[in-house]
Order: structure tokens, then sequence, then C-alpha cells
């Protein structure tokens, strides 16, 4: 019984942003195979999420010249806003989805093929990138990488546009086998300069991200990749790095490492591997979340800042382009170091301890102290205070809680506001059993 | 761009978990340290600047009277008239005139060459081999987190600035401390009390939960005898220009890190090494520009420190180290760029450093595979620093190392 509920709190804190209210206590009684079967179902009817408007985001064209003030200024703004309403209604996404193993998906390919709005510039190529990512999030991995090849964000941000024919840039040739596809170590440096030719000659337009294939840029020669000679596109060179091994173990790695365990070694038993031999997400998420490995007691991971923020969202029904003011959300996110669309670096963001210094704990209090001034506690209210300890334990999908933080919540569990704080920063909230 | 990317290196390259972890420490709690145990005048001090992304050497330190540089980079290279003159037909790039002076004045050795042994040319690897100083096995404890190791637990004794320890500092036992910038702000009253109470450790916490209490603990671990040595908060990080090679990692505000360190130091803080970086290298595309501006970025804040420190009676005690994770390809590509390459010069500053070149600089003309050959390894400017200014031996920190960089410091 305990160890099923261990796999439920895992369950619903790393595959679903967290349980939304009734959920856990409905899984507890359901049982875990079942609870599990409704979360890799994605295609569960929801009109709320439906009815979420996408960001309006017209193209802004090119940057106006600098001699005219006025329109500089406007366009800075324009594109400021754009950012804006675009991340803000992903994490509404986040917040309400009721398939929300695919907004996760999303979320973990962001960071996997992490491309930056700080280079990138505009929305609108960003917001079409993570729709790719979003229709191929559970998809197969062979096509997304394609798909992701041509897609305008990430050309732009690996100085696709400046990789010509005769100079070739090895900017995304590079990451593409280091980070993307194959790892570190499992392609030699003349494969990197041989894949760099083969992508030579796509164009991305930056304003909207539309890549389109320039022949005259492109070097046409025999290019000697993985040990033939033919000549190659980007197509066939993806083909070609997507087909070796290395992307089997290297994929399966990333999603161990980021949703089992960063310290832990991933362990074949579990046949994660083996799952993704025909490169189906779908699949390998499903022996990700039912082959076992959510079972042993090690494997505990921390929640990344927004992933903290989303699931406090869903337990409590709060939409997050409701806080206000319309700032609230994303400059805390800021301090605590991650806003979507904002990666620090190609690799993506960190994972666990680096999430664990003084300073993120000072940011998270201070966040919770202000999200709690505008939370609905109604239904907390409604539990006796004996019982409030239980209740948010199971709201949040919480295993279990030490001694000492049951104190901390006893003493405050007159106080909803600080009640609420002391919850979400808890070390058992915080770090995922 | 807020950038906490610096753990990510060593995780990227294989190696399992970074060592101990981190203390955070705030500026209170260094003042105080500072005014109860300030560090001894004369103790040697070591401040490690790393430059994020792969700075291009070629462009830094210039062999303007050769003729190979002009012809296989056309339109990246700095005319020989642009270029301050050092030595030996080199110059410095024409950003960096305030360490033009430092070598002027003898206080800046130039490493020339330098690398490690079989080339890696991914940003991740790169780095996590500088930092781990193991370029064969890799490895989850820095060079100068084993330092630690070999010393008495004090969690002043090593600091990074920012809010994310880098490899460098992790030990296996003990790791270097951060301070964020900015400063902390401590939750007070009930709730700060109820606080106190929810980091306290637990028997049940897992490994991370139990990071997750001490973490907050460490919030509130501050003495309330802090005098006015250091109150102001530090100044808000100024915007960089905007660059092309924002995205390998590194803070921005180097400026700003530099003047907090000098106050530290200035005021007896009981440190012996300090980590600040600087991001934004990696210049694949229309790199003269953006790569000035950086460079510019770091001479100015590190001769503004060195100035700093003068009058305090520390100035002869500091060493500076200023390296990047790898240099760039010698051709240019198309884009006004350059791509990840090999070795690259070393800065190392100081009153106590022979100023002038060391190492051979790597020929044009004997490129391998379009890059340049390494002629000093990076491990004897470790060493050499270990020996001199942390009095450890670099053999047992450095894996039995025996190299050092001849006459790098005076006496």
């Amino acid at each position: 019984m305990e160890n099923q509920r261990l796999e439920l709190s895992r369950l619903y804190a790393r595959f679903a942003f967290g349980p939304m209210p009734g959920q856990f206590t409905q899984s507890l009684t359901a049982g875990f195979a079942v609870s599990a079967q409704n979360l890799l179902n994605t295609s569960v009817a929801d009109p709320q999420l439906d009815s979420l408007l996408p960001p309006s985001l017209p193209d802004l064209g090119n940057r106006p010249s600098q001699a005219d003030v006025a329109a500089s200024k406007a366009f800075t703004k324009a594109l400021q806003v754009q950012a804006m309403e675009m991340t803000m209604w992903w994490l509404d996404r986040m917040a309400i989805t009721h398939n929300p193993l695919l907004e996760r998906m999303t979320w973990f390919w962001h960071g996997h093929w992490a491309t930056s709005i700080d280079k990138v510039n505009f929305a609108l190529p960003m917001f079409n990138q993570n729709q790719t990512l979003r229709a191929n999030a559970l998809g197969n991995f062979r096509t997304m990488a394609h798909a992701m090849f041509h897609d305008g964000a990430l050309q732009i941000w690996l100085d696709g546009n400046d990789n010509i024919k005769g100079a070739p840039n090895e900017n995304l040739s590079r990451e593409f086998m280091e980070l993307f596809a194959l790892g570190v170590n499992n392609y030699t440096e003349d494969d990197v300069k041989a894949v760099a030719r083969a992508f030579t000659g796509y164009q991305a337009v930056r304003s909207t991200g539309v890549v389109t294939f320039n022949p005259k840029r492109h070097d046409t020669d025999l290019i000697k990749l993985f040990g033939s000679s033919t000549p190659l596109d980007g197509d066939s060179a993806v083909d070609l790095i997507v087909s070796r091994n290395e992307n089997v173990s290297f994929i399966a790695q990333r999603l161990w490492y980021r949703f089992i365990s960063s310290s832990q070694p991933l362990e074949s038993r579990f046949g994660i591997e083996s799952a993704f031999a025909n490169r189906d997400i779908a699949n390998t998420m499903k022996v990700l979340v039912t082959g076992g490995a959510l079972s042993v007691p090690d494997y505990s991971v921390v929640r990344q800042p927004v992933e903290w923020f989303i699931a406090i969202c869903r337990a409590f029904s709060i939409k997050p382009s409701a806080l206000k003011p319309s700032t609230l959300v994303l400059s805390n996110l800021q301090k605590m170091a991650q806003v979507p669309f904002l990666p620090p670096n190609v690799g993506g963001w960190p994972t666990d301890e680096a999430w664990l210094s003084s300073a993120s704990a000072q940011f998270r209090i201070a966040f919770a102290s202000l999200i709690a001034k505008q939370v609905d506690f109604t239904s907390l209210n409604a539990v006796s205070s004996e019982k409030r300890i239980d209740y948010v334990k199971d709201l949040l999908g919480i295993y279990s809680f030490s001694a000492r933080t049951f104190t901390a919540l006893t003493n405050a569990k007159d106080d909803l506001q600080q009640f609420f704080v002391l919850a979400v920063c808890s070390p058992e909230f915080v770090v995922n059993a | 761009m807020d950038t906490i990317s610096r753990r990510k290196f060593l995780q990227l390259s294989g190696a399992a978990a970074v060592g101990a972890s981190a203390a955070m420490l705030s500026l209170e709690d260094i003042a105080q340290a500072a005014i109860a145990r300030p560090l001894p005048l004369g103790t040697p001090i070591v401040v490690v600047v790393t430059l994020y992304g792969g700075n291009d050497g070629l462009n830094t330190v210039v062999p303007y009277t050769d003729s190979l540089y002009y012809s296989l980079r056309p339109d990246i290279s700095y005319k020989p008239e642009k270029v301050p003159p050092l030595a030996d037909g080199l110059g410095l790039n024409p950003a960096m005139t305030e360490m033009k002076s430092l070598w002027d004045q003898k206080k800046m050795a130039i490493i020339r060459g330098v690398g490690y042994p079989y080339p890696d040319h991914s940003h991740f690897s790169s780095m996590a081999i500088w930092q781990t100083a193991s370029p064969i096995s890799h490895i989850s404890t820095g060079w100068l987190g084993r330092w630690l190791d070999s010393q008495t637990a004090d969690p002043m004794l090593a600091i990074s600035l920012g809010s994310v320890p880098p490899p460098l500092f992790a030990g296996a036992k003990r790791s270097g401390s951060a301070l964020p910038l900015g400063g902390l702000v401590v939750p007070s009253g009930k709730l700060g009390m109820r606080c106190q109470t929810l980091s306290k450790p637990s028997l049940s916490d897992s490994p991370l939960m139990a990071s997750a209490a001490t973490s907050m603990g460490s919030l509130f671990n501050l003495s309330s005898n802090v005098t006015s040595v250091l109150q102001s908060p530090a100044p808000a990080a100024p915007d960089l220009p905007v660059t092309n090679g924002g995205n390998a990692g590194g803070d921005t505000s180097l400026q700003q890190q530099l003047d907090l360190v000098a106050k530290l130091i200035v005021a007896g803080a009981p440190t012996r090494a300090w980590s600040v970086s600087l991001g934004g290298f990696d210049t694949h595309a229309n790199e003269a520009n953006a790569q000035a501006a950086l460079l510019g970025n770091v001479s100015y804040s590190v001769s503004r420190f060195m100035n700093q420190l003068k009058g305090s009676g520390r100035a002869s005690d500091v060493t500076v180290m200023i390296y990047s994770e790898f240099g760039r390809r010698v051709k240019a590509n198309a884009s006004q760029g350059t791509d990840h390459g090999t070795s690259g010069p070393v800065f190392v500053i100081g009153d106590r450093i022979n100023g002038g070149f060391y190492g051979d600089q790597p020929s044009l003309s004997k490129l391998v595979d379009g890059d340049l050959v390494v002629t000093t390894d990076f491990r004897d400017i470790y060493a050499s620093i270990l020996e001199r200014d942390l009095k450890a031996d670099p053999a047992q920190i450095l894996n039995g190392w025996k190299g050092r960089v001849n006459l790098l410091y005076k006496q």
C-alpha cells in the first residue's frame, strides 16, 4: 500500500505536473495500474483547454531602422508583449490540461532541443517550434528529428542561416549529434564536419521561422559520413544520425535522467532502451511509467521551478495568467532561474541539487507568499484543522511528511496562507520522493 | 538572462554526482568572518575567471605580422596598425587597452597555446576537462575542489559568485560556497520561525530532501552582529551589448562580480580562492564586434579589480587567472565567425607574476585538422598556482602531474 502511494506520488509529480483536486485520493482507491493507464491515454476530451485562445502573434517583420526611435521602441515593446503572452499561454496549458502527459512531454522536449528566445528574438518561430514539439511529443523520434531540423527557431539559434557551401558553420551539426541525437563521444570530428556540409543551404526567415532550401548554397559534393560517401542533404543526414544505435541508448538515458534519476544510472532491467528501439516515444513512456522504476526508493528528483509552480496551480485550481499583477509569474520564475522559452544554454536546464541553493529557497518562499494571497482557500478552510495536514498531503500528491514538517504545519494550521507556504516549500514537496 | 548552467557542464559530460553539495553564503556571513578571523596579510589569494563559450585566442593575442593570419581569416582579422603590439610579432585585441597597460607594467603573463591532450570540440566536455583537470577519465571533482578536500573544513575558503557553484569547486568531501549576486532576504517573524522548523534535518529525508532542508536552513544561519562593512547589496547587473555568442553558459556581470570580490578581499574575507565568470564567447557568427565587446569588458573589469586592491595591503597577494574551454578554428566560417577549435592563450596577472610570454605560439602553418596545436598543457598552470599560491603539492591534486610554467612567479 505504501509502495502504491510512492508510485502514485511519482506518477503525478513527474509525468503530470501534479494532481488536480481529488485526483490523488481517487487514484489511491483505483490503484496504480488504472491510474497509469489513464495518464498514458492522452486523448481525453478537454473543452476547457480547447477554449484557451492561442497567443496572437502577427508577423512583426524586420526591425525598423534605429534612426526611427518611435518605431524601434514600439517594435521592442511588441517583441516583449508577444513573448510574454506566449509564455503565459503555455503555462496556462500546463496548469489546466486534462492530458498532462502531453504538456509534460512538450516541456521535456523543450529542454532537450533547448532553444532560447534570447537569441531567436521573435515569438512566432518559438511558438511554431512549441507546436512542433507538441505534435511529436509522443510520436516517433525520427519524425521529430526531421521536423526539428526544419524548425526555424532551431536553425536561427544554431546559426543555420550562416551554414553555406565552402564555409560551413558547424554549430547545428555538432549540437545535433552531441545534445539532440547521439551524445558526446558517439561521433567523430570528421562526422561533425560532414554533417555541417550536409546541412548547408537551409535558410530561415527570422521573424517567422519559415525554412526554405536554397540549392545554390548547398554542398552537392560527395560527403563521407559514418564510413560511406554519398551526396547528402539535411534529411538524409538526419536519417543516418537517427539510425545509429547510439541514438537508442542516448534518448533512453535522457528520458531516464529527467524522469527517474539524474544521479543513478539507467538500468537495462526496466526495458527502456528496448522500448525505444523503433524510436516510438509513447511506447517508451509507457515502459518508463509501468516498467517498475517508479517503485525503487532511491530515485528521488527535485521539481524544477516551472514544475513546482505548475503543481501548485493544478492543486489549487490557479490559472497562471489570472495571477496579478500580470508580471508576477514571470518575474518570480526569472528569479528562480527558469522561464519557458529561455533555457540558459543549448544544453537545457540543470537538475536536482542545482535548484537547492539558499537563494532558490529564499525565492521559493517569496513567490509562494505572493501566490498565497491570491489562493482560494474555501475548500481547505472547510476541512477541520485536525485533518488539514492529511488533506494537503493528498491534494499535492506528497508521499509522506516527516515529523519536522508535520510540526511546522501543525504550528501554522490556523493561518491558511502560512500553512500553504510551508506545505509547498517543504522538502517533501520540493523534492519528489 | 540569468544563467545557471555551469553544473550542467559536468553532468552532460557523463560525470555522475557533483561531489559534496555546496553551501550558499550571504554577504553578512562573509563580512562576519572577515571581522572575526581576517585572512592574514600576505596570504596568497587566487581569482579564477572563466570565459564560457570558447574564446577566440587568435583574435585575443593577435599574430599581426603573420601573413597566414590574414589569408586564413580575411574578414575577421585585425589590421596591423590597429593592434597594440606586445612582443614577438604578437599584439593584443584593440579592445583590451587596460590589460595592455598591465602588460607594460610587467604584471601580466600570457601563456600561449594552452590546451589539453586529444582536443574535444564540445563545450561541455572541454569545460568539464578544464574544471576537473582530468582530460582522460571523467571524474566528478574539480581541481580546486580537491585542494579544498586537503584543507581544514571552512565554507569561506573558496567562494564563487552567482547562485550555482561551478564544478571546479566541487570536492569529494567538501565544496566551495556560492554567493548569489544581490544578497539574500530572509523571512522573519512567525513565518521565519516556522521555516526554520521546516529546515531541520529528518531521519526520513532522502539525500535530496536533506539538501532541500539544509539550503533553507542556511538562510537563517546569520549573525546579528554584523557591522557596516558590507551592508549595501550588490548593484543590479548591467546589460551587456547583445552578442551572437550567447548559447553556451556563463554569467554576464563580470564587473559586478569582481567589484564584490575586491570589496570582500579588502575587508579581509578568509577566502583563498574565488571564481567568477563571463559568458557569450561562442562566436559562430559576426564575431568581431561581439568578441571585442566581451574582451573589453574583461579588460576593464580585471584592471578595475586590480586597482581596487591598491592601498589595501593585499594587492600583491592576489593572482588572477583567465581561461576559456577552447580556442576557435583558425579559418573563419562564412558567417564572419569561427567554429570550435583547440588551444588558446591563458592570462595570469598579479604583482608577484613575471610579466611576459610563456609557451610557444602555435604555428599557423602547422595546423592539425585545421586547428592550432597545443604547446602548453593546462595542468602546468594549475600546478604552478597550487604550488606557489595555495602551497599545496600539485602531484597529489593533479594525479601525479609534474609540469610547471617555469619562472612564472617572481623569486
